[in-house]
């Protein structure tokens, strides 16, 4: 079993036999996602509510016509700033967390410990398994009002999923050049410094540029429960259901991300294609050196002290909460209701990620860039297609979530769908990128033998991108367990609901309880989702 | 990709330019750290200074979050102090920065304002407003229901439900009590009761029919239907009995920390001295603020109980 990331994945040479473990774990996806369906209510009865079609289409209409005053612009620009400032410095936190423990968690190291491995992959269950908005809320009440409490909230997290992606790319880099230099008599820090770090910088560094956009999202999040930028704004608007200031929001963080997308692109290309000039690239140079000024500015403007991490004040909070949420509560009906509450949100989050998928497959296509030439039509839909993938994952899941209900009953469809839309918007372009990045020769030899464009895509492209995409998807799929806190509260919000409803009345002994509960279920879908890519290899 | 990079970073040493990797790695770091440590300008948690001011409206939040200025220049002229306004949207958010001391004056729900009290000893209730003392919740019923207004909750049961805000007063936990004291279980609507989060929503939601039935504020109901703003598919169905709402809370560190003995005296003298159409009056919708005691609140602690909602 060797592990990947979520991040763009070069596709190893399809298998030429069949593989009987590949179609015992589709039978069971189909079953497993069968099951969802029914637990959603799809095939018992009523789903849609065609009398909200008017509260939707008044969401929809707002799109077109976003609030444009110089006012409401100039606070979003401000907004805007906190919410990079946030995002930058909590991505360097996540990496420099990621770069720190990746060797505690690479197989490399703990080599046929396997116990000790195992261990430790537990342990950044704990951190990974809750969302950036609970990681919020508890840091809180221990920083209060510091400007820590939103960079640990991404840096803690994504550091956890930093670790394991990281530890993951270094395993699976080449082992020649570490061997040589063990053999040569290197150390083994030296002999990993040279010999697997160089190997795995490109791919660490396309996921670092993946994060960062993740974290302008993340840092969105947060603002919705207090952090300031554009989340506060946005959240503001969406209480009174401004949709017009809403959408002026939603397309200021979609021009923070395409930002952070396309500059993550060119430094991709550029590593993956440096210039002949043996001299260093200037812009890879500028790269670095214009991130360091990011995150020293970030710090800067967000007035981060470390010492206040460690103030009396801060040890004196973190006691109260350790008081009053240890230990946690064990009563029967809550126990109960965890069991239901976990199946809810197994279901809501297999639909998520079967929609997410199904959407995936009819857009990627589109979604991708072509190799050589193309017509102006093709290139116009192209950007469409990208555009409306990057709008699906910047407006937040809880307005999808309300947006959706007007048009569905309540249930754990709506939520479900809210997840959905939003995960396809990240696993598209996800998606896209590996249509891109594969052979183009299958599908131009199609296509030269006379194939039409669809049977090319079907026979020259399909096969071989569906590996990374099945890949990407089970990753999106532990994501989305954690994000069912976010749509939680409307309808059946399985256990994200009732964790959300545990902390909003304080009964922390409860809450502990629960967080451990979805812990624990991010964990084994982590470790499910594992083993089905293990398969997919 | 990985290794022609790999190659790049292992080609002969007279080829490389004068700056090394290793030093502009070395550079970015200790720059990095420099910005870290170097820019921690004594803004965090300075024991004295500023009165630190913060609400949650439940109405127009936007409208009153944006124009904060209008009420820290109030508080900031009368009592000539430093006011430092601090945005927060979430309840639960606000309650734990009052605990931890980071807000000094919040406004408050009534719910809210109980676990605020609770969890921070010595707080006082400042000031409410005029309609607080008697505020009600507005029960609304999509016209498809045939539901002709009248005072029979009962009416509700078979319906689908949706509350606001989980720890709203006037959202949930008032209309919780009445549905209860009417015989109908506040939990047991079909498919579970809703939390739309927001008055707005609870009213956009029974227009769109997906939930038959809701509650929310009579003040944003009274507000939305002078505005016309109400979908005609909404009918109002019943109100409840009166029971007191929002007030402002003061901390029990602020009078220290700002240096100011009688804070709360002079604060509930600025708020029910405010002269009839002042600014601060018309953004809190209210025609005068009045005292505001922790009595009170009382039998919103003691139905919190009840209903789980205060631990």
């Amino acid at each position: 079993m060797t592990l990947t990331a979520d991040h763009p994945t070069r596709p190893t040479a399809p298998p030429l036999r069949r593989d009987r473990r590949r179609w015992a774990w589709g039978l069971g996806a189909a079953v497993v996602v069968a099951w969802s369906l029914a637990g959603a209510g799809l095939f018992s009865g009523d789903v849609l509510n065609p009398g909200g079609s008017a509260q939707f289409g008044r969401f929809a209409a707002a799109a077109l016509d976003p609030a444009a005053d110089a006012a409401f612009l100039g606070l979003l620009a401000r907004s805007a700033l906190v919410t990079v400032a946030y995002a930058a410095a909590g991505t360097a936190l996540a990496l420099l967390l990621g770069a720190v423990g990746a060797p505690l968690v690479a197989r490399t190291t703990w080599g046929r410990r396997r116990a000790g491995w195992l261990a430790a992959r537990g342990v950044l269950a704990v951190p990974r398994g809750l969302h950036e908005a609970v990681w919020g809320l508890l840091l809180v009440n221990v920083l209060g009002l510091d400007p820590w409490v939103g960079v640990l909230a991404i840096g803690i997290p994504y550091g956890a999923g930093s670790a394991k992606v990281f530890a993951d790319l270094v395993d699976e880099v080449p082992r020649g050049a570490y061997r040589a230099l063990r053999a040569a008599g290197a150390g083994r820090t030296a002999a990993a410094l040279y010999g697997l770090l160089p190997p795995a910088a490109g791919g660490l560094l396309s996921y670092a540029l993946y994060r960062l956009e993740c974290a302008v999202r993340s840092a969105v999040v947060l603002g919705m429960v207090g952090a300031g930028g554009l989340g506060y704004q946005l959240a503001l608007s969406f209480a009174s259901l401004r949709w017009e200031q809403v959408w002026s929001a939603v397309y200021a963080l979609s021009l923070l991300c395409l930002v952070a997308d396309v500059a993550g692109r060119a430094l991709r290309r550029r590593v993956a294609a440096p210039p002949a000039s043996a001299r260093r690239d200037p812009v890879l140079t500028a790269a670095v050196v214009g991130t360091v000024v990011l995150v020293g500015w970030s710090c800067w403007y967000l007035a981060l002290s470390p010492a206040s991490l460690v103030s009396e004040r801060t040890v004196t909070q973190l006691r109260h909460l350790l008081g009053a949420a240890w230990p946690p509560a064990t009563d029967g009906d809550l126990l109960r209701s965890l069991g239901v509450l976990a199946v809810d949100t197994v279901q809501m989050s297999v639909v998520a990620i079967a929609v997410a998928l199904l959407g995936t497959v009819l857009l990627a296509g589109p979604a991708a860039r072509p190799a050589g030439r193309s017509s102006p039509g093709r290139r116009v839909a192209g950007a469409l297609v990208r555009g409306g993938l990057l709008l699906l994952r910047a407006v937040p899941p809880p307005v999808w979530a309300l947006v959706l209900l007007f048009v569905l009953l309540p249930g754990v469809l709506p939520g479900a769908l809210a997840l959905g839309v939003h995960t396809l918007g990240v696993l598209g372009r996800l998606a896209a990128e590996a249509t891109e990045e594969l052979d183009p020769r299958p599908r131009a030899a199609l296509t030269a033998l006379g194939a039409r464009p669809a049977g090319a895509w079907l026979y020259g492209v399909l096969p071989r991108a569906a590996g990374p995409v099945l890949v990407h998807a089970l990753c999106r799929w532990e994501v989305a367990v954690r994000d069912t806190v976010l749509v939680g509260l409307l309808g059946a919000g399985g256990l994200g609901a009732l964790l959300a409803s545990e902390l909003a009345t304080f009964d922390w002994a409860a809450g502990t309880t629960v967080l451990a509960a979805v812990v624990v279920l991010t964990w084994a879908v982590d470790v499910v989702s594992d083993r089905a890519r293990a398969a997919l290899r | 990709m990985s290794t022609r990079r790999a190659a790049r970073s292992g080609g002969p040493d007279a080829l490389l330019p004068p700056l090394s990797r290793r030093s502009l790695l070395a550079g970015a770091g200790v720059a990095l750290a420099a910005a870290v440590t170097g820019c921690g300008r004594s803004a965090a948690s300075a024991p004295s200074g500023p009165l630190h001011v913060g609400a949650i409206p439940d109405q127009d939040p936007e409208v009153l979050q944006r124009l904060y200025g209008t009420v820290a220049d109030a508080v900031s002229a009368a009592l000539d102090l430093e006011v430092e306004y601090t945005p927060v949207t979430d309840y639960a958010a606000a309650v734990s920065l009052f605990r931890t001391g980071d807000l000094d004056l919040v406004w408050f729900g009534g719910l809210t304002g109980v676990q605020a009290r609770l969890q921070t000893p010595g707080a006082e209730p400042i000031a409410q407003r005029d309609i607080d003392q008697a505020f009600t919740s507005v029960f609304v019923v999509n016209a498809a229901t045939g539901l002709a207004p009248s005072g029979e909750l009962t009416a509700l049961a078979p319906l689908r439900f949706t509350y606001g805000s989980e720890t709203s007063t006037s959202g949930r936990l008032m209309p919780a009590w009445f549905l209860r004291e009417a015989g109908v279980d506040p939990q047991g609507f079909p498919g579970g009761p809703g939390f739309s989060g927001s008055h707005d929503a609870t009213l956009a939601l029974v227009a769109s029919g997906s939930y038959q039935a809701g509650v929310l504020n009579s003040q944003v109901w009274r507000s939305r239907s002078e505005q016309g703003a109400v979908d005609p598919a909404v009918v109002r169905y019943a109100e409840s009995p009166p029971y007191h709402d929002y007030h402002w809370l003061l901390g029990p560190q602020a009078a220290e920390r700002t240096g100011v003995p009688d804070l709360a005296d002079r604060l509930r003298d600025l708020f029910t001295g405010l002269p009839p159409g002042d600014p601060v009056l018309e953004l809190f919708g209210a025609g005068a603020f009045v005292p505001a005691r922790s009595s009170h609140y009382d039998r919103i602690e003691e139905i919190g109980r009840d209903l789980g909602l205060v631990s």
